[in-house]
């Protein structure tokens, strides 16, 4: 996927000229932290909760080499053959070469972000194979030649009304409309079924790998992971070196926070383990099964400062609360991965020249480190990503020479003292009829949007010096 | 595989690693702090796991014994497909199970094309999430679980437990007795989808609707303490 994350304000004034796409984010933006919290208070204790994650998870990284051979190990007992993967071009080859081992044609792929990061779909077609995205919303947006605009639903951008013209475009129709949304979801599970019962490979995603007994762990909706995943002759599973969990109790914490931060269930309806190849007596499965461990940076990551961000779950709750994302859609980031964990993952996963944008797309308000289930200081990830720019002077001159100014004039405190005492209350002079300024020099940036607030008199070193600790008193 | 990849991977880790022996990292983990379950909607256990199922938009029945249970699998079907057929995998339980008495003609093995219904005998089930459990194999094939418009699934009484962690603890005795199986399936609920536009629909590529029937003793009037808790 080609990465346009540098033109991150204009992808972003873009977005919000489609009015349409901005009210269903709105709705979906008011939705969604509701269903979510009223989940979040059927578990009681939120917080024990994700610090048990967050132990679990800190556990599994500091010893992932110990963990990672250990689920090699099992995995491969359990009869699938293991790969490793550099990077994308790695991944890519490796699932393209078991492809034509079996002289497949026909791949359905359930919702996996890894391969969208790699690019898989668009290699294997280059080959020559029809590959089949399962999940409804990738489904829809492979239609319509679009990417993802949102981690756990791709397709959040699409109306209903440009799904049907799509479905009316895409299949053979005849006289039916598509009246509702059901009867569009059932089309589509019409025309994948056979897609299903065909395919000689599948190809699915892991939330998780058990190292104690070699399973991958899949968790789904729609159950379509599970039909890539059984009815197949091989399976592939694509997945990173740094899922890993040491027993399969240990997903439990994380299987009580996923769904409920990322849709508000208690539970999804499919949370499956697969361990390998149908054993003897089986009536369905896989014959083969493979899967590719891509590192992608992973292994730089987990040495660097973000190494917090390694413990994402992927559920998606801090793109929904964040007033960014909201506003703009995922598709402004200009990447795979949006919102605030894209903002920190996407200048780590490609580089930060790329998109030094993204970390500056946070207004600090905090809301996704506190619902992150994984306790990750985003907000702190993403000043260090700021600091990284600025020190590597990214950034735009004009930024570099304004902070510059400020920090040594707050570094100066009789200066300091001096300018507030001379242009506070001016300000106040000139403001005092109306509160607030409409226009004011230099801050065109906020005054085209909003009224600045007038000061009320006095800077805070004038009240301080006169004993008054509530200037209201 | 690029063995060069691999190698090339693991130094990188090993770099990253505290590289603690096994059981140091072993203690480690035995040591880390456990969080509670969320609290269940009913004290007694039935009553929980059958409020969960129908929160999972699952619908819930109860039989006592066999002949329970094979009169209300043929009412179900009988209500959905004025029919008396189903299948259902080689499960021991389900071939022990009276259907000539209820007019119920199940046929054995994997589900084939146009097959409506299909019936699985759960391993166990979680009252935490509402949620059944099956193996894959000769006794449940997984597309049983997944390609029917109806899946209907017994569970024993005995066999239902109250949290994710005691769900582990059957799960791995059972691998320690009969080997670990290709697949472990949660089911809990429909398949469904809320990919356009946010709305809920049911049957997105599995079963449209989920039925389970909890046989055993169970208190009378516990199907209506059920349906009164979600309503």
């Amino acid at each position: 996927m080609e990465q346009r994350s540098n033109t991150f304000l204009e992808n972003a004034s873009e977005a919000l000229k489609n009015t349409e796409q901005a009210k269903r984010r709105d709705s979906m933006a008011r939705l969604t932290p509701l269903l979510r919290s009223a989940a979040i208070e059927d578990v009681g204790d939120f917080e024990s909760l994700r610090q048990q994650m967050k132990q679990v998870r800190q556990h599994s990284l500091d010893n992932l080499d110990h963990y990672l051979t250990q689920f090699e190990q099992e995995a491969v007992h359990n009869g699938n053959r293991v790969h490793f993967a550099r990077d994308a071009e790695e991944l890519n080859s490796i699932v393209l070469d078991i492809c034509q081992q079996h002289d497949a044609r026909r791949v359905v792929k359930g919702k996996s972000m890894v391969t969208e990061e790699t690019g898989l779909n668009s290699f294997l077609q280059r080959a020559g194979l029809d590959v089949m995205e399962t999940d409804l919303g990738e489904y829809i947006i492979q239609q319509a030649v679009e990417t993802p605009s949102h981690i756990v639903t791709p397709a959040l951008h699409k109306s209903a009304e440009e799904v049907r013209e799509l479905f009316k475009d895409k299949h053979d129709l005849g006289p039916r409309e598509l009246e509702d949304t059901t009867d569009m979801v059932a089309e589509a599970r019409q025309v994948l079924r056979e897609h299903f019962l065909k395919a000689e490979v599948g190809i699915i995603g892991a939330n998780a790998l058990i190292a104690e007994n070699g399973y991958s762990m899949l968790v789904t909706n729609e159950g379509n992971g599970d039909l890539c995943a059984n009815l197949p002759k091989t399976l592939i599973v694509c997945t990173t070196i740094d899922r890993l969990l040491p027993r399969a109790e240990d997903a439990t914490a994380m299987l009580r926070l996923l769904a409920r931060s990322a849709t508000g269930q208690s539970q999804t309806a499919y949370t499956s383990f697969y361990s390998g190849p149908s054993r003897d007596g089986d009536v369905d499965g896989p014959q083969e099964t493979h899967i590719v461990l891509l590192d992608n940076a992973r292994s730089e990551m987990l040495t660097g400062d973000y190494r917090e961000m390694l413990e994402c779950i992927r559920c998606g709750a801090c793109l929904n609360h964040c007033p960014i994302f909201t506003s703009v859609g995922g598709h402004a980031y200009g990447w795979v991965y949006p919102g605030p964990m894209g903002s920190v993952l996407t200048p780590l996963l490609t580089s930060l020249e790329q998109s030094n944008a993204l970390p500056n797309a946070c207004t600090s308000c905090g809301r996704c480190a506190e619902v992150c289930p994984a306790d990750i200081p985003l907000p702190d990830l993403l000043r260090d990503l700021r600091h990284e720019e600025t020190r590597e002077k990214l950034s735009p001159s004009r930024w570099r020479l304004g902070l510059k100014l400020h920090a040594w004039v707050s570094q100066q405190p009789w200066l300091y003292r001096a300018l507030t005492a001379t242009i506070i209350p001016l300000l106040h002079l000139m403001g005092r009829r109306r509160g607030s300024f409409t226009r004011l020099p230099f801050a065109s940036g906020w005054t085209s949007e909003r009224n600045f607030p007038a000061p009320q008199g006095k800077t805070f070193m004038q009240l301080y010096k006169a004993g008054m600790k509530k200037p209201n008193e | 595989m690029s063995e060069s990849a691999r190698s090339e991977i693991f130094a990188k880790l090993r770099t990253a690693s505290r590289g603690g022996s096994a059981e140091a990292i072993d203690r480690e983990r035995q040591s880390l702090q456990s969080a509670p379950a969320p609290m269940p909607p009913a004290t007694e256990v039935c009553e929980a796991f059958l409020i969960n199922v129908l929160k999972n938009r699952g619908s819930i029945d109860c039989a006592a014994g066999r002949g329970e249970t094979v009169k209300a699998v043929a009412q179900y079907l009988y209500q959905y497909f004025r029919s008396h057929r189903l299948v259902a995998g080689n499960d021991p339980r389900l071939a022990a199970m009276p259907w000539r008495d209820a007019g119920v003609l199940p046929r054995f093995g994997g589900i084939e094309a146009g097959e409506p219904v299909a019936l699985s005998f759960a391993q166990l089930a979680v009252a935490e999430t509402g949620a059944i459990v099956t193996y894959t194999g000769k006794a449940n094939p997984a597309a049983n679980n997944l390609l029917p418009q109806h899946h209907i699934v017994l569970v024993d009484r005995t066999d239902l437990v109250a949290t994710q962690e005691q769900a582990w603890t059957r799960i791995n005795q059972d691998m320690e007795k009969r080997g670990r199986p290709r697949g472990i399936n949660f089911i809990a609920g429909p398949s469904s989808t809320a990919d356009i536009e946010g709305q809920l629909v049911y049957g997105a590529h599995g079963p449209r609707s989920w039925h389970v029937i909890l046989l055993g003793d169970t208190p009378a009037d516990i199907l209506a303490r059920a349906h009164s808790a979600v309503t």
